[in-house]
């Protein structure tokens, strides 16, 4: 009876599924992302990149945003709701952006220098109507920088930084611009907003089940013509565990899925699947505690610790969904400049250099990692933490891990190595993004940074360090920032500040249904150009 | 019946309360900063200080669970730290997922149950009798939410058969139960259904093997009452407790499959509820643990009441 | 998912203890489950002598390998480490989480249903009432949430799992000692001016003791299914420790590169607790229900 039951349903089910396949309608995109559940869709994205990138970068523009347009240069700063901009001859504080005319808005209405202040207003200004923390919390932190706005004519506006900054720049792509218009005309409540958002981007928001799906259409009226999406919806579903999203791409349940696994990319190679990566700016390193009673105050056993790790062991396990980092930037980066410390597999060297530091069989070297159980960027913790825990073992070496909830590691690395909460932890397993000099590099190594004011996690104090970063603040000719950032980079290898041990290669699994996938170097992917055949 | 009944009512209503303090005490036993989650990687003290105080975290605890038990009571379980959406809208519609889940688990394994415990307890042929012991005792001992994954292979991956999750395709317009809709609740339903199947199976058994042998039995049967007339005492007389086991196990099964709605990605009270310890999304914790605890209650009284109500003996005092 | 019935162990009250080891042995299939757990039990005891390989030496090119690789017996997991060595290393910890939290809550909650069966009254009430609002909960749903805010671990684990036993158990005992506190022979030494501890240690405990045993016993299985799920969700050891259902989560990619090897794991969760609940039957029978 119950067998005939659960036989009558999958039978129905079969046909079913055979012809709702046919239904769909052509083009639609299916992504199954690693988020846990929607992101916010008011244009103050939550849960990070991969926020940013369904439910930001999809809907909304900023003012400058990436280009990403090509798969084998690094994805530059380029205008977007900003035609162009200059920093004011007479006052290196003041920036002045001028904003791309005939613009508007998904509900109709124009974009113009109001739109900005609005948006600068809803996330800053504590004393506007328009303010809610919760853009507060998502935007704030990426301008770091900025203190004032204001309007000068309706097409120009002028930013203003507390201190000269000539990296300000990098700060702007994630400040997206959602519609005052639309805003008014849901009863100004951002709760409504959200239920029908309105921003400038090549997509439209379509529908959203929360924690289920949300649906974008194509906005055919895009002011970028030649970014016009030529799909006729895109339908992006959070699945975050890796299996979970294996098993709906070999089903046809979606034609996309973000990280697949390193383990099923023969698998799905083996079934018609492309996996794709690319050189995705990100580095997934080890801080290291700087603090005199941690062994990593001393030189030498930062060194050691570079060199004990099987980078291209560690790649072949991953399948080759990573790249080995010699440092937080590749070498072809015009940042990487010419460290004199080699960061290579060299256990020997490694053993030698924990003798001088006075570690050995007699007296063995025990630490203890932070490391997460998931996370944004983290890839796969375990397993990589599990493979170079053996590493060092083989050198002496004895990583105890201490694994933490994303969110719980996260705490523990706001408040500083030095906090009670980290005590005997000495080692703090967090990856970051490398988009810029100030995000990539030069938060993690300036007094001024030491946690918990900033992401200066071990308290790494380098005089050498602070005086080139004063250098380059203040250097506001373009071409020659790079040979400065190089300068600092080379000194933080040299320094072997970091355990450097791998970039994300940003991997994604594609059915062969969808074409025109440009994978860029970037956290981002533009939609536009994507089309899926039926 | 009524006074009973009130008297049930009334009992249950400390218990709630309690409740309340348990699911309040708990989640503030969790370490790691609430906080820090919500917040991107560079924000500053300052700014952990200004949310601490916009969520209320900054209040000794006395004072916010009486804030919130409060609230509470008035329907408002506060916002979700995650996405500010409010918890109750959010338990509420992953309380209705996981009620379809399990009322379809449910009918299953209420179905496959008292078969099997029929069979097994030797009222049909009685060489199945073994057969089904076996079965029954593998149904119990089976880690669901292996079957899940497994169920997965072969009928999702494999044969192409089933949607290997979530619960609803592209573009439904809400749930309904037509067959584009069903086809998702097979696979989830048969996992979740496994156990509870199994666990209805030997209660039924042994309550009947226990009515069988009771003295009264014997004498019907000495008195040579039709082996038909017998069954259907016997069975009167094993009802209530199979109720109670049922009642039970839909219970267990609303909250308690956590494990397979995570395999499944059914956006149901289990899913959410891992959802929010791993992004250590507190109000959301509390709002769905407090809900599913309320309801768990809730059965436990109906299924007290009707149980008494089909025997009175078995009163509680 | 639990057992409860409505009235616990009462149906299995009855019946002399004296022969029932006898008639356990009796049993075929209960005794050979036993010596399954027996065998289980020595292997994890002695894995460091049983164990072929280190269970923690990873190597690349074992990933995912074949059962019947040399080296890799039973096939290698994601790291290429040996599954047969991590496996019975993972019986230590996947074992003591099947019996630890019971044999704990048996303790607990024994102790908690005797006083308060024993003093009744407003101890009852206290003690009884405590153990509703956790009775309230659906059992796995308590276990995962208190392991969830306690953070991954095993310790942190068990206590989950023994505050998911304790309200049961001590509801059995509670109601047995309520029973027969007021039988003839425990007020007839109580006149004789025997003392309280006297008086639980020869008529109440060994009374309570029957149905309590026989319950925890049918919930060992429970609790391996429980706490693999844990481990299964995250919520269990922490790395490099093998434990069964952290195993299996951590194999779940495998499915779909050697499933034969990714179902290793689930299968010994699973071929465990089908032995636990065997036994736990057998021991029913062996301490006889009203025959």
């Amino acid at each position: 009876m119950l067998d005939r039951l659960v036989c009558a349903l999958s039978l129905a089910s079969l046909l079913l599924t055979a012809s709702s396949g046919a239904a769909l309608s052509q083009g639609t995109l299916r992504i199954g992302m690693t988020v846990a559940d929607i992101p916010l869709v008011d244009g103050a994205p939550d849960q990070g990149t991969e926020g940013a990138k369904f439910a930001g970068y999809t809907i909304y523009d900023p003012l400058v945003s990436y280009d990403l347009s090509s798969a084998t240069t690094a994805a530059s700063i380029r205008p977007a709701l900003a035609e162009s901009w200059q920093v004011d001859p007479t006052d290196d504080r003041k920036w002045i952006f001028t904003l791309r005319r005939g613009v508007t808005f998904h509900d109709g209405s124009p974009f113009n220098a109001d739109a900005v202040l609005f948006n600068l207003d809803r996330a800053l200004d504590k004393n506007s109507p328009v303010y809610s923390a919760s853009f507060d919390r998502q935007i704030r932190s990426y301008l770091p920088s900025l203190e004032a706005w204001r309007k000068l004519d309706d097409h120009t506006v002028e930013l203003t930084t507390t201190q000269p900054d000539s990296l300000f720049v990098y700060q702007l792509p994630r400040l997206l611009i959602a519609s005052p218009a639309q805003y008014q005309k849901v009863g100004s409540d951002w709760d409504e907003f959200r239920r029908s958002p309105s921003g400038t981007g090549a997509w439209r928001f379509g529908s959203m089940v929360p924690r289920q799906r949300l649906e974008l259409v194509p906005n055919k009226s895009y002011w970028d013509t030649e970014r016009v999406p030529k799909l006729d919806r895109l339908v992006l579903l959070p699945i975050p565990e890796a299996s979970a999203r294996t098993a709906a791409l070999l089903s046809g349940r979606v034609d996309w899925i973000e990280t697949p696994s390193p383990e099923t990319v023969q698998t799905l190679e083996g079934r018609g699947f492309t996996v794709s990566t690319s050189a995705i700016p990100h580095i997934w390193p080890y801080h290291l505690s700087h603090l005199p009673d941690s062994p990593f105050s001393d030189v030498r056993v930062r060194r050691a610790l570079n060199l004990a790790i099987d980078r291209d062991g560690l790649v072949e396990l991953l399948h080759g969904l990573a790249v080995p980092a010699v440092g937080t930037v590749p070498p072809e980066s015009p940042w990487f400049g010419q460290p004199t410390f080699k960061i290579t597999y060299d256990p020997e060297r490694a053993k030698a250099l924990l003798a001088e530091a006075g570690y050995g069989p007699g007296n063995p070297l025990k630490v203890t990692a932070a490391i997460s159980t998931s996370g944004s960027g983290q890839m796969f913790p375990m397993l990589m933490n599990e493979f170079i825990q053996e590493n060092l073992r083989d050198i002496g070496v004895e990583l105890n891990l201490e694994v933490f909830e994303w969110e719980a590691l996260r705490s523990k690395r706001r408040v500083g190595a030095q906090a009670p909460e980290n005590e005997g932890v000495t080692l703090l397993n967090a990856s970051y993004s490398t988009q810029d000099p100030y995000t990539g590099i030069l938060r993690y190594l300036t007094a001024a940074e030491i946690a918990p004011k900033g992401s200066n996690w071990g308290s790494t104090r380098d005089e050498e360090i602070e005086a080139l970063v004063e250098e380059l603040r203040a250097e506001f000719d373009v071409a020659k920032q790079d040979p400065i950032v190089a300068k600092i980079h080379a000194r933080h290898v040299d320094q072997a500040n970091f355990i450097w041990v791998v970039h994300d290669g940003g991997a994604r699994a594609l059915s062969a249904k969808v074409r025109g996938h440009v994978h860029a170097q970037s956290w981002f992917v533009d939609f536009s150009l994507i089309t899926v055949e039926p | 019946m009524i006074s009973y009944a009130i008297q049930r009512v009334l009992f249950a209503l400390p218990i709630a309360l309690g409740v309340s303090l348990v699911v309040f005490s708990l989640v503030h036993l969790a370490p790691g900063d609430p906080i820090s989650a919500i917040l991107p990687n560079e924000a500053s003290e300052e700014m952990v200080i200004e949310a601490r105080r916009e969520f209320g975290l900054d209040r000794s605890l006395i004072v916010q669970y009486g804030i919130w038990l409060g609230k509470a009571l008035q329907g408002d379980l506060g916002s979700s730290i995650g996405n500010g959406r409010p918890v109750l809208d959010e338990v509420l519609s992953a309380l209705k997922h996981s009620l379809i889940l399990s009322l379809a688990a449910g009918l299953l394994a209420c179905l496959a149950g008292v078969l099997l415990g029929l069979l097994s307890a030797g009222l049909g042929r009685s060489r199945w009798q073994h057969v089904v012991r076996v079965v029954t005792i593998t149904g119990v001992s089976v880690p669901h939410y292996w079957l899940a994954i497994v169920l997965v292979i072969v009928f999702s991956v494999r044969l192409g058969w089933l949607p290997p999750l979530g619960m609803s395709p592209d573009s439904s317009a809400g749930w309904r139960p037509d067959l584009n809709h069903l086809q998702f609740l097979v696979l989830p339903a048969i996992a979740t259904a496994a156990i509870p199947a199994a666990i209805i199976a030997r209660t039924m058994a042994a309550s009947i093997q226990e009515i069988l042998s009771r003295d009264f039995m014997i004498t019907l049967r000495a008195k040579g009452l039709p082996r038909s007339r017998i069954n259907v005492h016997v069975l009167r007389n094993a009802m209530p407790t199979t109720l109670a086991a049922i009642g039970l196990q839909i219970g267990n099964m609303l909250g308690g499959s956590v494990l397979v709605e995570t395999v499944f990605a059914w956006p149901g009270a289990g899913f959410l509820l891992s959802n929010a310890i791993f992004q250590r999304d507190l109000p959301l914790l509390q709002g769905t643990m407090l809900a599913l605890a309320l309801i768990f209650v809730l059965i436990n009284l109906l299924v007290d009441l009707t149980q008494s109500w089909l025997d009175p003996r078995i009163r509680r005092a | 998912m639990s057992y409860l019935h409505a009235d616990g162990g009462a149906m299995i009250r009855a019946g002399g203890r004296h022969a029932a080891w006898p008639r356990f042995m009796k049993q075929k299939a209960a005794m050979a489950a036993l010596c399954f757990i027996a065998a289980i039990c020595v292997l994890a005891v002695g894995a460091d002598i049983f164990a072929p390989e280190d269970p923690y030496r990873t190597r690349v090119a074992m990933q995912f390998a074949d059962i019947g690789t040399t080296g890799r017996l039973f096939g290698g997991d994601e790291l290429g480490r040996d599954i047969l060595s991590r496996l019975l290393y993972g019986a230590r910890i996947s074992l003591v989480m099947a019996i630890v939290p019971v044999a704990v809550a048996l303790v607990i909650g024994g102790a908690l249903g005797v006083v308060a069966g024993y003093r009744g009254g407003i101890v009852n009430s206290i003690i009884m009432r405590c153990m509703d609002v956790f009775y309230a909960f659906p059992s796995v749903l308590l276990a995962v949430a208190i392991a969830g805010a306690l953070g991954p671990g095993i310790a942190n684990a068990i206590i989950a799992l023994i505050l998911m036993f304790i309200p049961p158990i001590a509801r059995i005992a509670e109601s047995v000692t309520t029973e027969i506190r007021d039988h003839d022979y425990v007020v007839a030494a109580r006149l004789s001016g025997a003392g309280t501890l006297l008086i639980v240690g020869t008529q109440i405990l060994p009374n309570v003791a029957g149905p309590i045993l026989v319950f925890s016993a049918s919930q060992i299985s429970v609790s391996i299914i429980t706490a693999s799920g844990l481990g299964f969700l995250g919520l269990g050891v922490t790395p490099p420790h093998a434990e069964w259902g952290s195993m299996l989560a951590a194999l779940r990619q495998a499915l779909y590169v050697n499933p034969v090897v990714a179902m290793l794991p689930g299968l010994m969760i699973f071929s465990v607790s089908v032995a636990f609940n065997v036994a736990a039957d057998g021991l029913v029978r062996a301490l006889g229900t009203k025959q």
